[in-house]
């Protein structure tokens, strides 16, 4: 045994070194994932849903689609359907809106009050918004309607997230 | 607005422009109209739940009120909801049901009784119950608007 190179001290040293280190990033590793768990997890929200809606049926004129979804929500998983106002804007592009009134929530239909046409109106207070989704002045809403993130896959419409409206 | 922790919080918060009150009847037993009863319950569940959903801001949705179909004095009833509604500020206070019976105490309530037949959702499709359900909805959304502008 002319060539000692590792000595017994440096070999233990090696091996403690080695399986500490190991234990040591075992502790770590779940403390950093839990961390940084929210980048981690795949937004589950920013999925679009498909509605029965042929984009090339949309015109100038805003009409009701409804789309229906999973909502899990506390205790209670069940099957949503909420509605969207969806037309086609003088540029080509579909604008989806939300019917949620944002004065107190009430659900707003289109061209429905006799006295003001081709407005979004809401029976509850009486608010009114334009077709492009924002508020008249002087009705209770103080806000634009919230607009629906729009996809088109196979001539078909798929509605993503609610943002607030641009022109806010 | 619902009867849960948060929208009563929005409720109040909001008091002067929630001037109704909705409260669905839902008749109980356990005898030969059981079956029938239950039914009504959930017709009445999801009714009001759409009807909540399109009118929020402007009305208060109260639990179901439950009461024996016999045996229970609907007089008695009537006599407490007139002593708690002088509390609470509503303008309009509609009662909805699909028990037939109350017809026979429409004078005495106090607000609106809105009478509507149940529909047995159990034994249609699903396509044929969601159309139906949404004319029932309609219906009801046109006769409290019509309450509201008169």
């Amino acid at each position: 045994m002319s060539k000692r190179n590792v000595s017994r001290r440096q070999f233990l040293n090696y091996t403690l070194t080695g399986v500490g280190g190991f234990m040591a990033a075992g502790i770590l590793m779940p403390m950093v994932r839990f961390a940084i768990d929210p980048v981690l997890k795949a937004s589950a929200s920013g999925g679009f849903i498909a509605t029965s809606q042929k984009v090339s049926e949309l015109t100038a004129e805003p009409i009701r689609v409804d789309y229906t979804f999973d909502q899990i929500d506390g205790w209670y998983e069940s099957q949503v359907t909420n509605t969207a106002w969806v037309y086609k804007a003088d540029d080509g592009n579909i604008v989806a809106l939300s019917p949620v009134c944002k004065h107190l929530g009430c659900t707003v239909a289109w061209n429905t009050d006799k006295e003001h046409p081709e407005q979004f109106f809401c029976p509850c207070h009486m608010g009114r918004y334009e077709k492009s989704g924002v508020n008249v002045p002087g009705t209770p809403p103080s806000k634009p309607l919230d607009v629906y993130e729009t996809q088109v896959k196979d001539g078909i419409l798929y509605l993503g997230l609610l943002k607030p409206h641009k022109g806010a | 607005m619902k009867w849960t922790y948060k929208e009563i919080g929005m409720y109040q918060e909001s008091k002067e422009y929630v001037d109704s009150l909705i409260i669905p009847m839902n008749p109980i037993s356990f005898g030969a109209q059981m079956k029938q009863f239950s039914s009504m319950h959930e017709f009445m569940g999801i009714l009001m739940m759409e009807v909540e959903k399109q009118l929020k801001g402007r009305l208060l949705l109260m639990p179901g009120l439950t009461y024996w179909s016999e045996g229970q004095e609907r007089a008695d009833l009537i006599e407490i909801w007139k002593l708690k509604l002088l509390e609470a500020d509503f303008k309009h206070v509609f009662w909805i049901t699909s028990d037939s019976e109350w017809k026979k105490y429409e004078e005495q309530l106090p607000g609106s009784l809105l009478w509507i037949p149940s529909i047995p959702l159990e034994h249609l499709e699903e396509g044929q119950a969601r159309q139906m359900m949404n004319d029932q909805v309609r219906q009801m959304l046109d006769m409290l608007t019509q309450s509201w502008n008169k």
